[in-house]
């Protein structure tokens, strides 16, 4: 038995090609060059910029249909076949992310690594142990008296 | 259908050499990437730049001091939680 497959499952299974595609593209980022810039020459001084990233991304398609059986059709349709339908959908997401870790310097005095200090990352960090301080000081009291 | 080993890799890679006069940088990074089966993720880092000048070589680590202290502070925040949990634990057992 053979059965042509309807439009939606052929849309569905191009979308799942295409995503396909997109996720192999998104391992290009494993390249060394996505970590390391190109050297940038600033006097007598060559720059390299060492950055982190990260990047993910997900997606999902499904499709579906159904056809009523022809006695619990209507009495009025024509054909079984008309009352019967089909649809799909597909998503997805991503997420991409870079940070600045150190710039390299090559210069007179030599190759120095200097590193790049984020500091509302700390900061955001530092928040969350006061808040654990918080915690710990709010049970240490219950438990004192 | 991909096995473990296949869909987390973790890779230490070398980048294409820079020469600058007579110094030649050849840049190390470190990549964490998983696939699934609609999706994955890359996690790339840089981990340190090889430095060649004449015959010395000099291996130069890229420390990322963001991330050491941000472990740091959130090492501690989970060091507090455990020891409320375990001071509330405490507090219950003896009624």
């Amino acid at each position: 038995m053979t059965e042509s497959k309807s439009g939606v499952e052929i849309l569905m299974t191009k979308t799942h090609g295409e995503s396909k595609a997109l996720v192999e593209r998104l391992f290009e980022v494993a390249k060394p060059g996505a970590v390391f810039s190109e050297p940038v020459v600033v006097g007598d001084y060559t720059l390299i910029t060492a950055s982190e990233t990260s990047i993910s991304m997900g997606f999902g398609a499904g499709f579906g249909g159904g056809s009523l059986p022809a006695e619990s059709a209507d009495e009025g349709a024509e054909a079984s076949s008309e009352m019967s339908s089909e649809g799909g959908g597909s998503g997805g997401g991503g997420y991409a992310a870079g940070r600045a870790v150190a710039v390299i310097s090559v210069g007179p005095e030599g190759v120095t690594v200097e590193p790049v200090f984020d500091l509302t990352k700390v900061a955001l960090a530092f928040l969350t142990m006061l808040g654990s301080v918080f915690v710990l000081g709010s049970k240490m009291r219950k438990a004192a008296r | 259908m991909l096995n473990l080993k296949d869909r987390v890799q973790i890779q230490t890679v070398s980048g294409d050499a820079a020469v600058l006069g007579d110094v030649k940088l050849i840049p190390q990074s470190r990549s964490l990437t998983v696939h699934w089966p609609y999706g994955g993720m890359v996690w790339h880092r840089p981990l340190a730049m090889l430095v060649q000048r004449g015959e010395q070589e000099e291996t130069i680590p890229i420390v990322d001091v963001t991330r050491i202290a941000q472990l740091g502070f959130w090492g501690l925040s989970v060091l507090f939680v455990l020891i409320a949990w375990a001071v509330s634990l405490r507090q219950k057992r003896r009624g």
